[in-house]
């Protein structure tokens, strides 16, 4: 998988999951568009299922201070690039 | 000083319709809700009793996913009724979060729905299979979900109250949520239940020996209240709410009143959690009527719980010979829709507040005749032209809990 790809999907989880269209990359989600502690735990859901594999503890927890979709993107590059599943392009 | 307490608005999602004009139509049109029971891939090729009380219809919803990430199907029902209630009544935002505005609502077990998708998960014994219990399941399915559901998407910030008795859940919602209005801790309460499409709670019946199991191939012929050839209940589901305000607060924002809550009581038995007891039964009228302060013979209209059982039907119609004799209209109003569980109180309240602003009493479906135990009361066997002007509703539930409720038409 790619930046791309992986910027892609996670437009996709937020359309589709959470019905959040378009969100500006820098969007603080909470505040523009109600995304909760509850949403939190379903997008880390979403992420395992996408990546194939589960996040330790300590991999959730560190999600816990994002607050934009520039941020996760970054999260989930660095989480596939610990487990070789990010490609460059 | 109490304050008195007025209904001023109303909705139901029933098995014989869903709000005013179609739930009128079923009951002067003898129109039953008992369809075939829905096979499950669970319990239902286990149990005797085929028929159910079905929402057979689709309701259409428009709730934001921010609302419905927390709900299962009871909470749908919920937030639905109490959403239309609110659309009617009008109140100002300003009020709804004042902290006034309180809610009493509840269910017989949450969301079996939720929970069942959480134990096939638990029995699973799949470690990745431990993911699929969403982040969300417990708010979806706990016994409360329908009261918080409520509060979260209408932004109440008042009391919370979520009686779970089994039939009497709702039946207690409308008596707590009156007396909190009546001795000044809420200016309003929004107050229900509901309970959705399940079949634990039929195997639980059937187990018992309690459920209708005689006329699977005609279910519309059953269940029976008071008739002699009645064989057990017929559970069903749905939702109803009533909202109910403070008098004067009703009046100066010249809200339309449907009817007055003269009085409530709730008692317990004492001792069998099951055996329905005369003398408790009995006791809750006639505290129903001290608290309401008017004579057994004020009453027009008594809506009976009367689940069609061999024995309850009896004791019930004994205590109520017993209080009023054979003088008020009796209507046994699960003979159209079953048993719906937490919802029956309101529901059978709503239809009663139905039956007074149009002035009929519906009959008891099914009762083609009277078991001669139940022949000392004044059964309503077809629709009646008649003016109700005060009524009353009485629940019975497993663990030995009754309540009694007077609601009086305000002139």
């Amino acid at each position: 998988m790619t930046r791309a790809d992986i910027a892609r999907e996670i437009l996709r989880i937020f359309q589709e999951e959470f019905e959040i269209e378009r969100p500006d990359p820098d969007d603080d989600l909470r505040e523009r568009h109600n995304f909760d502690s509850i949403d939190a735990i379903e997008l880390l859901v979403a992420i395992e299922s996408y990546l194939g594999s589960e996040l330790t503890q300590g991999e959730k927890k560190q999600a816990m201070d994002i607050r934009t979709i520039r941020q996760i993107c970054g999260y989930v590059e660095a989480l596939a690039k610990s487990r070789n599943v990010l490609a460059e392009g | 000083m109490p304050r008195r307490v007025v209904i001023t608005a109303c909705s139901a999602i029933t098995p014989i319709g869903h709000g005013r004009a179609d739930i009128v139509r079923s009951l002067l049109q003898g129109v039953s809700g008992v369809k075939p029971l829905r096979e499950d891939d669970l319990l239902s090729r286990y149990i005797h009793s085929r028929v159910f009380g079905t929402v057979d219809y689709p309701v259409a919803y428009d709730f934001k996913r921010l609302y419905r990430k927390t709900m299962g199907p009871v909470a749908y029902y919920a937030c639905q009724v109490a959403k239309e209630v609110f659309e009617t009544a009008g109140l100002d935002g300003a009020f709804m979060a004042s902290g006034r505005l309180g809610v009493a609502f509840g269910s017989v077990h949450g969301s079996p729905t939720v929970q069942r998708g959480i134990y096939r998960t638990f029995f699973g014994g799949d470690r990745s299979e431990y993911a699929a219990i969403g982040a969300v399941d417990y708010l979806k399915s706990m016994v409360h979900t329908t009261a918080v559901n409520i509060t979260r998407m209408f932004g109440i910030t008042g009391r919370v109250i979520s009686s779970s008795t089994a039939c009497t859940t709702s039946s207690q919602s409308i008596g707590y949520g009156y007396e909190a209005v009546k001795y000044g801790m809420q200016d309003a309460m929004l107050c229900g239940g509901a309970d959705e499409y399940d079949t634990t709670t039929v195997a639980v019946f059937d187990n018992l020996l309690a459920c209708s199991t005689g006329f699977n191939d005609t279910p519309r012929l059953t269940p029976r209240p008071f008739d002699v050839s009645r064989d057990g209940l017929v559970v069903g589901e749905g939702a109803g709410a009533v909202l109910l305000e403070e008098y004067e607060f009703a009046r100066r924002r010249g809200a339309p009143i449907l009817a007055e809550v003269a009085g409530f009581a709730c008692n317990n038995n004492g001792g069998d959690l099951i055996l329905p007891n005369l003398g408790g039964i009995t006791q809750t009228i006639r505290l129903s009527l001290q608290d309401a302060a008017i004579p057994a013979d004020a009453v027009d209209l008594v809506s009976a719980h009367a689940t069609a059982t061999k024995m309850g039907d009896v004791i019930e119609a004994q205590a109520i010979h017993g209080v009023y004799g054979d003088r008020p209209r009796v209507t046994a109003l699960k003979s159209y829709m079953g048993h719906t569980m937490a919802s029956c109180g309101v529901i059978e309240t709503i239809l009663v507040l139905y039956m007074m602003a149009e002035g009929f009493v519906a009959p008891t479906l099914n009762l083609d005749e009277v078991d001669e135990r139940c022949g000392m009361i004044r059964h309503v066997r077809k629709p009646e032209e008649r003016a109700v002007r005060i009524a009353a509703i009485q629940n019975f539930a497993f663990g030995g809990v009754n309540t009694g409720l007077i609601i009086r038409k305000f002139e």
